[in-house]
Protein backbone atom coordinates (compact mmCIF):
# COMPACT_ATOMS: atom_id res chain seq x y z
CA UNK A 1 0.00 0.00 0.00
CA UNK A 2 0.99 3.65 -0.82
CA UNK A 3 2.42 5.39 2.25
CA UNK A 4 0.29 8.37 1.09
CA UNK A 5 -2.38 6.65 1.45
CA UNK A 6 -2.61 6.31 5.32
CA UNK A 7 -4.89 8.38 7.02
CA UNK A 8 -4.70 8.93 10.51
CA UNK A 9 -7.84 7.26 10.76
CA UNK A 10 -6.18 4.37 9.37
CA UNK A 11 -3.86 4.51 11.72
CA UNK A 12 -6.46 4.46 14.55
CA UNK A 13 -8.20 1.67 13.30
CA UNK A 14 -5.28 -1.09 13.00
CA UNK A 15 -2.92 0.80 15.05
CA UNK A 16 -3.95 -1.69 17.76
CA UNK A 17 -3.21 -4.82 16.01
CA UNK A 18 0.14 -3.95 15.71
CA UNK A 19 0.64 -3.59 19.13
CA UNK A 20 3.20 -6.24 20.78
CA UNK A 21 3.04 -8.27 17.12
CA UNK A 22 5.25 -8.84 14.54
CA UNK A 23 3.43 -7.33 11.50
CA UNK A 24 5.19 -6.74 8.03
CA UNK A 25 2.40 -6.58 5.66
CA UNK A 26 2.56 -3.53 3.41
CA UNK A 27 -0.13 -1.40 5.35
CA UNK A 28 1.45 -2.29 8.76
CA UNK A 29 5.23 -1.16 7.23
CA UNK A 30 3.18 2.03 6.24
CA UNK A 31 1.33 2.48 9.22
CA UNK A 32 4.59 2.58 11.21
CA UNK A 33 6.10 4.94 8.76
CA UNK A 34 3.22 7.07 9.37
CA UNK A 35 3.47 7.07 12.91
CA UNK A 36 6.89 7.68 13.43
CA UNK A 37 6.10 11.85 11.06
CA UNK A 38 2.42 12.17 12.81
CA UNK A 39 2.56 13.70 15.79
CA UNK A 40 -1.09 12.69 16.69
CA UNK A 41 -1.21 9.07 15.64
CA UNK A 42 2.13 8.58 18.23
CA UNK A 43 0.38 10.10 20.87
CA UNK A 44 -2.93 7.73 20.12
CA UNK A 45 -0.19 4.52 20.11
CA UNK A 46 1.63 5.67 23.21
CA UNK A 47 -1.82 6.00 24.76
CA UNK A 48 -3.32 3.01 23.87
CA UNK A 49 0.64 1.25 25.03
CA UNK A 50 -0.18 2.92 28.23
CA UNK A 51 -3.76 1.63 28.80
CA UNK A 52 -2.22 -1.85 28.92
CA UNK A 53 0.59 -0.91 31.04
CA UNK A 54 -2.18 0.61 33.58
CA UNK A 55 -4.32 -2.25 32.86
CA UNK A 56 -1.23 -4.85 33.77
CA UNK A 57 -0.25 -3.37 37.12
CA UNK A 58 -4.15 -4.02 38.50
CA UNK A 59 -3.61 -7.28 40.19
CA UNK A 60 -6.03 -8.38 43.04
CA UNK A 61 -4.00 -10.51 45.70
CA UNK A 62 -5.90 -13.38 47.36
CA UNK A 63 -7.06 -12.59 50.77
CA UNK A 64 -5.36 -15.27 53.12
CA UNK A 65 -9.18 -16.39 54.82
CA UNK A 66 -9.96 -17.49 51.30
CA UNK A 67 -7.14 -19.51 51.18
CA UNK A 68 -8.30 -22.14 53.58
CA UNK A 69 -12.06 -21.27 52.48
CA UNK A 70 -11.10 -22.79 48.78
CA UNK A 71 -9.10 -25.58 50.61
CA UNK A 72 -11.96 -26.68 53.14
CA UNK A 73 -14.49 -26.33 49.91
CA UNK A 74 -12.35 -28.80 48.03
CA UNK A 75 -11.98 -31.06 50.93
CA UNK A 76 -7.92 -30.70 50.87
CA UNK A 77 -5.54 -29.89 53.39
CA UNK A 78 -2.30 -27.65 53.52
CA UNK A 79 -0.76 -30.62 55.60
CA UNK A 80 2.33 -32.40 54.53
CA UNK B 1 8.27 -31.96 42.71
CA UNK B 2 8.07 -30.93 39.04
CA UNK B 3 4.61 -30.34 37.59
CA UNK B 4 4.53 -33.12 35.73
CA UNK B 5 5.06 -35.62 38.05
CA UNK B 6 2.50 -33.84 40.69
CA UNK B 7 -0.06 -33.86 37.79
CA UNK B 8 0.53 -37.36 37.33
CA UNK B 9 0.37 -38.28 41.21
CA UNK B 10 -3.00 -35.97 41.63
CA UNK B 11 -4.43 -38.56 39.06
CA UNK B 12 -3.87 -41.29 40.75
CA UNK B 13 -5.37 -39.86 43.98
CA UNK B 14 -2.83 -38.16 45.60
CA UNK B 15 -4.56 -35.15 47.48
CA UNK B 16 -1.13 -33.76 48.44
CA UNK B 17 -0.45 -33.40 44.84
CA UNK B 18 -4.02 -31.97 44.26
CA UNK B 19 -3.31 -29.11 46.95
CA UNK B 20 -0.11 -28.30 45.63
CA UNK B 21 -1.85 -27.75 42.39
CA UNK B 22 -4.56 -26.03 43.94
CA UNK B 23 -1.58 -23.75 45.71
CA UNK B 24 0.50 -23.63 42.68
CA UNK B 25 -2.88 -21.78 40.80
CA UNK B 26 -5.20 -20.05 43.59
CA UNK B 27 -3.27 -16.37 42.91
CA UNK B 28 -3.33 -16.60 39.37
CA UNK B 29 -7.13 -18.09 39.18
CA UNK B 30 -8.39 -15.44 41.65
CA UNK B 31 -6.75 -12.49 40.02
CA UNK B 32 -8.12 -13.84 37.09
CA UNK B 33 -11.25 -14.53 37.96
CA UNK B 34 -11.44 -10.74 39.58
CA UNK B 35 -10.08 -9.02 36.39
CA UNK B 36 -13.08 -10.54 34.80
CA UNK B 37 -15.92 -10.37 37.08
CA UNK B 38 -15.02 -7.19 38.84
CA UNK B 39 -16.22 -9.05 42.36
CA UNK B 40 -14.30 -10.65 44.84
CA UNK B 41 -17.37 -12.83 45.80
CA UNK B 42 -17.71 -13.32 42.60
CA UNK B 43 -14.18 -13.93 42.18
CA UNK B 44 -14.18 -16.21 44.87
CA UNK B 45 -17.03 -18.54 43.32
CA UNK B 46 -15.41 -18.59 40.05
CA UNK B 47 -12.47 -19.66 41.66
CA UNK B 48 -13.75 -22.55 44.22
CA UNK B 49 -15.88 -23.89 40.94
CA UNK B 50 -12.62 -24.05 38.49
CA UNK B 51 -10.92 -26.14 41.06
CA UNK B 52 -13.62 -27.95 41.82
CA UNK B 53 -13.99 -28.73 37.94
CA UNK B 54 -10.17 -29.32 37.76
CA UNK B 55 -10.26 -32.30 40.35
CA UNK B 56 -13.56 -33.57 38.88
CA UNK B 57 -11.67 -34.01 35.26
CA UNK B 58 -8.01 -34.30 35.67
CA UNK B 59 -8.38 -37.25 34.61
CA UNK B 60 -9.41 -36.09 30.87
CA UNK B 61 -5.88 -33.50 31.05
CA UNK B 62 -4.09 -34.96 28.13
CA UNK B 63 -1.01 -32.65 28.71
CA UNK B 64 -1.02 -31.02 25.00
CA UNK B 65 -1.26 -27.51 26.56
CA UNK B 66 0.21 -26.52 29.81
CA UNK B 67 -1.64 -27.00 32.97
CA UNK B 68 -2.51 -23.31 33.32
CA UNK B 69 -4.08 -22.88 29.75
CA UNK B 70 -6.18 -25.42 30.69
CA UNK B 71 -6.96 -23.71 34.02
CA UNK B 72 -7.54 -20.82 32.07
CA UNK B 73 -9.66 -22.28 30.09
CA UNK B 74 -12.33 -23.49 32.41
CA UNK B 75 -12.24 -20.15 34.62
CA UNK B 76 -13.11 -18.33 31.24
CA UNK B 77 -16.21 -20.58 30.54
CA UNK B 78 -17.08 -20.35 34.48
CA UNK B 79 -16.97 -16.50 34.56
CA UNK B 80 -18.73 -16.24 30.97
CA UNK B 81 -21.53 -18.09 31.84
CA UNK B 82 -21.89 -16.15 35.36
CA UNK B 83 -21.41 -12.55 33.26
CA UNK B 84 -24.37 -14.03 31.02
CA UNK B 85 -26.76 -13.91 34.17
CA UNK B 86 -27.27 -10.62 33.50
CA UNK B 87 -26.38 -7.75 30.92
CA UNK B 88 -26.11 -4.63 32.06
CA UNK B 89 -22.79 -3.67 30.33
CA UNK B 90 -23.14 -0.34 27.93
CA UNK B 91 -20.26 -1.72 25.51
CA UNK B 92 -21.96 -3.85 23.01
CA UNK B 93 -21.07 -4.95 19.55
CA UNK B 94 -23.36 -2.22 17.72
CA UNK B 95 -20.48 0.50 18.50
CA UNK B 96 -19.78 1.59 15.46
CA UNK B 97 -16.04 1.97 14.06
CA UNK B 98 -16.63 5.61 13.29
CA UNK B 99 -17.50 5.69 17.55
CA UNK B 100 -14.43 4.26 18.37
CA UNK B 101 -12.00 5.71 16.04
CA UNK B 102 -13.62 9.34 16.18
CA UNK B 103 -10.15 11.49 15.40
CA UNK B 104 -11.16 13.92 18.99
CA UNK B 105 -9.92 10.91 20.57
CA UNK B 106 -6.83 11.81 19.54
CA UNK B 107 -5.57 13.27 22.40
CA UNK B 108 -2.02 13.56 23.72
CA UNK B 109 -1.46 11.96 26.94
CA UNK B 110 1.40 13.22 27.63
CA UNK B 111 -1.14 16.25 28.66
CA UNK B 112 -3.15 14.22 30.94
CA UNK B 113 -2.10 14.47 34.96
CA UNK B 114 -1.99 10.83 35.14
CA UNK B 115 1.35 10.41 36.98
CA UNK B 116 -0.34 12.98 39.79
CA UNK B 117 -3.16 10.73 40.55
CA UNK B 118 -3.28 8.93 43.25
CA UNK B 119 -3.49 5.06 42.83
CA UNK B 120 -6.91 5.13 44.38
CA UNK B 121 -8.03 7.59 41.90
CA UNK B 122 -6.80 5.83 39.18
CA UNK B 123 -8.07 2.79 40.17
CA UNK B 124 -10.86 4.02 40.54
CA UNK B 125 -10.88 5.15 36.68
CA UNK B 126 -9.81 1.88 35.16
CA UNK B 127 -12.57 -0.22 37.57
CA UNK B 128 -15.35 2.15 36.00
CA UNK B 129 -14.00 1.54 32.12
CA UNK B 130 -13.55 -2.00 32.15
CA UNK B 131 -16.57 -2.27 34.08
CA UNK B 132 -18.12 -1.32 30.94
CA UNK B 133 -17.01 -3.34 28.85
CA UNK B 134 -18.70 -6.44 27.90
CA UNK B 135 -16.92 -9.64 29.46
CA UNK B 136 -16.40 -11.42 25.91
CA UNK B 137 -14.58 -8.35 25.31
CA UNK B 138 -12.94 -7.97 28.97
CA UNK B 139 -11.86 -12.10 28.48
CA UNK B 140 -9.99 -11.17 25.40
CA UNK B 141 -8.13 -7.73 26.92
CA UNK B 142 -6.95 -9.70 30.19
CA UNK B 143 -5.80 -12.63 28.10
CA UNK B 144 -3.86 -11.55 25.39
CA UNK B 145 -2.66 -7.69 27.19
CA UNK B 146 -2.31 -8.29 30.79
CA UNK B 147 -1.46 -11.97 31.13
CA UNK B 148 0.51 -12.03 27.16
CA UNK B 149 -1.06 -15.11 25.52
CA UNK B 150 -0.35 -15.07 22.61
CA UNK B 151 -3.12 -13.93 19.98
CA UNK B 152 -3.55 -17.66 18.71
CA UNK B 153 -3.73 -19.44 21.89
CA UNK B 154 -6.14 -16.83 23.23
CA UNK B 155 -7.88 -18.05 20.15
CA UNK B 156 -7.38 -21.48 21.03
CA UNK B 157 -9.01 -20.42 24.67
CA UNK B 158 -12.23 -18.82 24.15
CA UNK B 159 -12.65 -21.18 20.94
CA UNK B 160 -12.87 -18.29 18.69
CA UNK B 161 -10.82 -17.75 15.32
CA UNK B 162 -7.66 -15.53 15.35
CA UNK B 163 -9.41 -12.58 13.20
CA UNK B 164 -12.09 -12.63 15.72
CA UNK B 165 -9.81 -12.46 18.62
CA UNK B 166 -7.80 -9.26 16.97
CA UNK B 167 -11.17 -7.74 16.47
CA UNK B 168 -12.17 -7.82 19.84
CA UNK B 169 -8.72 -7.17 21.18
CA UNK B 170 -8.69 -3.87 19.19
CA UNK B 171 -12.03 -2.34 20.05
CA UNK B 172 -11.40 -3.53 23.59
CA UNK B 173 -8.35 -1.37 23.70
CA UNK B 174 -9.64 1.13 22.08
CA UNK B 175 -12.65 1.54 23.91
CA UNK B 176 -10.96 1.34 27.38
CA UNK B 177 -8.26 4.23 26.17
CA UNK B 178 -11.00 6.63 24.90
CA UNK B 179 -13.11 5.71 28.37
CA UNK B 180 -10.23 6.68 30.46
CA UNK B 181 -9.37 9.87 27.71
CA UNK B 182 -13.04 10.51 28.67
CA UNK B 183 -12.66 10.51 32.49
CA UNK B 184 -9.89 12.93 32.28
CA UNK B 185 -11.44 15.37 29.69
CA UNK B 186 -14.97 15.89 32.58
Amino acid sequence: MNEEKVTCKDVMSHICESLSEEINSPKCVAIKDHIENCEGCRSYFDSVEMTIELYKKCTETLPDDLHKKLMDYLELTDEQ
Amino acid sequence: MNEELLIASAKNGDRKALSELVKKYEQTIYSFAFKVCRDREKAENMMQETFYSMIKSLHQFDGNSKLSTWLYRIVVNHCLMEARKNSRYTFVEQETDESLFDEKYIADWSTLPIKNLETNELRTILDSAIDKLQPEYRVVFTLRDVEEYSTEETAKMLELSVPAVKSRLHRARSFLRNEITKAFQN
